[in-house]
């Protein structure tokens, strides 16, 4: 557990001691910002409109924007540091060849990873604090699906940095693991919307592994116990591959 | 060999794919022992190395270091052990110190042996002017000095160090080995290198890796008497310059010379030396017991050519090594198909070719007929 924490706190230090992490959250940001107040409604709803547009006490706009953002962006450019950066320049057989088992590093990466993305998370509070609490109040805000969201958010996020750590670990180079990442996350996220478009067998199984069609429910403001079984299951399945594929450099 | 041996490697192999890097590889390494771990580039140093940290399992066979097994117990083995992989993988983004430290919080040294050891570690490897610089902004010389410096400070009995030279300068270089010797009177360090001077000026024993198999293990001077050959340099005059010559007749062309001395009895290699077009120079190889020179200097007088050198040479490690290595390749390749399915035999071939052209680039001498000739004797 401790070294858990100690490879934790020195990813995580590394990440807010270089450029990544500054350009990570605050470019994060400020997309966020244009998308939730000055994009328009357009693409037959694929942009929902800004908030001045729809007019209404809620942060729908936050978090329909935020998990794209995320799977395109931010994940992907923390976890390709995690693992795949470290295999290319040689530092993680320092790091393993210390005494530590192979899962504690696993664990501890991941919850560096975890971390940062749940800073940039935090860092969004400001939206509904600062228009609805303090210093504006433009209006009585249902606080509940506020909270489900975030709740949503975080179980998502985990479960997408567990995948970004598994493809991570997958390759080399983390230009690779950036866009596999990339990748393979919207592709989870994105085929929700092809929900209504397939027969209906085959939307069964596209709601199912979808990511889209488990978080929306939380960000109705409904905690869905199967979305987050179904969030805490990709998470430990992706992270049991990691570790075995961090082991398998001993076999190969 | 001493009786308290910290590490064992039992039957060693290693495959990667059809690839095998190493060939049951059986050796010891006593306490206090300073063994120079030595062959061409590929032979396999790094892979041992990487199986006695535990980074990697041997496909077969065992290692034990420091008493534990490196398959059941791993942690306690990397306990033991410091380790400084090829090329000094840092994290560049962190300071000499903040690395440090992280290196002594994952080994569990509390604040108060950090600081002790620290101080140590810093002063012997000459850290204390770059401590508060990021690695990413130092040179690869103090990159590896930090390496080094992060491999002792938990003050480990036994140390594992992969080309530890290898991005030094000469002056560190000698600074290093020094050092060696001093904390290798109550440690065991193995060093694995391809430059032998360092090998001769730090170790008392050597193993000589070749091709994944072990080609020599012992004292350096027991691997030195190993190869019991001589090695003799005779130049002969070729053009006289300004003075007149005193030799009869004209000077002899370089093919005349070759061909002579190619036949003097004992002769096992001949190869030509690089020189200025006033001599040519040849370097002669025997068997210990053989001295060639009486012959060399009758064969001069007889054809009447100007002798301006012959001088012989104690063998030196790096002919060894190089005796050792390349002949083992010989040796491989003619049991190659034999041993092994077609497919690998195939791909052994081809890769001792390339070795063998970086291994004895002086061997094959230009006109090379009788040199040839004189290597088949």
């Amino acid at each position: 557990m401790r070294n858990i924490l100690i490879i934790a706190r020195r990813d995580l230090r590394a990440q807010f001691n270089s450029p990544v992490a500054y350009v990570v959250i605050g470019g994060a940001m400020l997309l966020l910002g244009v998308l939730f107040f000055l994009v328009p409604r357009m693409g037959g709803g694929f942009f929902m409109g800004s908030f001045w547009e729809v007019d209404r006490a809620s942060m729908d706009q936050l978090f329909e924007y935020l998990p794209p953002l995320m799977c395109l962006f931010v994940i992907p450019a923390v976890t390709m540091r995690s693992l795949a950066a470290e295999k290319g320049s040689g530092t993680l057989e320092l790091l393993i060849t210390m005494p530590v088992r192979d899962s504690e590093v696993i664990l501890g990466k991941y919850l560096a990873a975890c971390a940062m993305v749940l800073v940039l998370l935090l860092a969004t509070m400001l939206y509904p604090i600062a228009m609805f609490k303090w210093p504006w109040h433009l209006g009585a805000l249902d606080w509940g699906p506020v909270w489900s969201g975030y709740l949503g958010c975080a179980l998502f996020s985990c479960a997408a940095v567990a995948i970004g750590m598994m493809l991570s670990s997958l390759t080399e180079s983390d230009v690779v693991a950036f866009f596999m990442t990339a990748g393979v996350l919207l592709v989870l996220y994105i085929v929700g919307f092809m929900v209504s478009i397939v027969p209906a067998a085959w939307a069964d199984a596209i709601g199912f592994v979808s990511f889209l069609t488990r978080y929306h429910s939380f960000a109705r403001g409904l905690i869905d116990t199967r979305a987050v079984v179904y969030f805490l299951s990709v998470t430990t399945v992706c992270l049991l591959v990691s570790f075995r594929s961090l082991e398998s450099r001993k076999w190969s | 060999m001493s009786n308290d041996v910290m590490i064992v490697a039992k039957d060693l192999t290693k495959n990667f794919g059809s690839f095998r890097a190493l060939d049951k590889i059986n050796f010891e390494v006593g306490r206090g022992e300073i063994v120079g771990f030595l062959g061409p580039n590929g032979a396999g140093k790094s892979t041992t190395m990487r199986i006695l940290t535990c980074f990697i399992s041997p496909t077969e066979g065992s290692a034990r270091v420091n008493g534990h097994d490196v398959f059941d117990d791993p942690l306690q083995v990397r306990e033991s052990l410091g380790y400084l992989p090829q090329r000094a993988p840092l994290y560049l983004e962190m300071s000499v110190v903040e690395y440090l430290r992280f290196a002594a919080d994952l080994r569990h040294l509390d604040p108060e042996t950090f600081r002790r050891r620290a101080t140590s570690v810093v002063e012997v490897c000459g850290l204390a002017q770059v401590l508060g610089q990021e690695i990413r902004y130092l040179s690869h010389g103090y990159r590896q000095r930090v390496g080094l410096a992060q491999a002792l400070i938990h003050d480990p009995p036994i140390l594992i160090l992969d080309e530890p030279t290898s991005d030094l300068d000469p002056n560190e270089k000698a600074e290093f080995l020094d050092y060696l010797k001093q904390i290798g009177r109550e440690r065991t360090v193995m060093l694995s290198t391809h430059n032998l001077a360092e090998v001769e000026a730090s170790c008392a024993r050597a193993i000589i890796i070749s091709r994944g198999r072990i080609v020599a293990d012992g004292p350096l001077d027991e691997i030195r008497a190993k190869s019991g050959r001589v090695r003799y340099v005779v130049s002969v005059q070729e053009a006289p310059g300004s003075a007149p010559y005193r030799g009869r007749g004209v000077p002899p062309k370089k093919g005349d010379v070759e061909d002579g001395l190619g036949k003097v009895a004992g002769v096992k290699r001949l190869a030509a030396l690089p020189t200025d077009e006033r001599a040519h120079a040849f370097e002669l190889v025997s068997e210990q017991d053989t001295d060639l020179r009486p012959e060399v200097f009758k064969l001069v007088v007889d054809r009447g050519w100007v002798l301006l050198e012959l001088h012989r040479d104690a063998q030196t490690l790096e002919d060894v090594f190089r005796s050792l290595t390349i002949g083992d390749e010989r040796r491989n390749r003619r049991l190659g198909a034999a041993e092994q399915d077609q497919e690998e035999a195939d791909e052994e071939d081809s890769d001792e070719g390339d070795g063998e052209d970086q291994g004895q680039p002086r061997v094959a001498a230009p006109g090379g007929g009788t040199a040839a000739k004189a290597q088949g004797s």
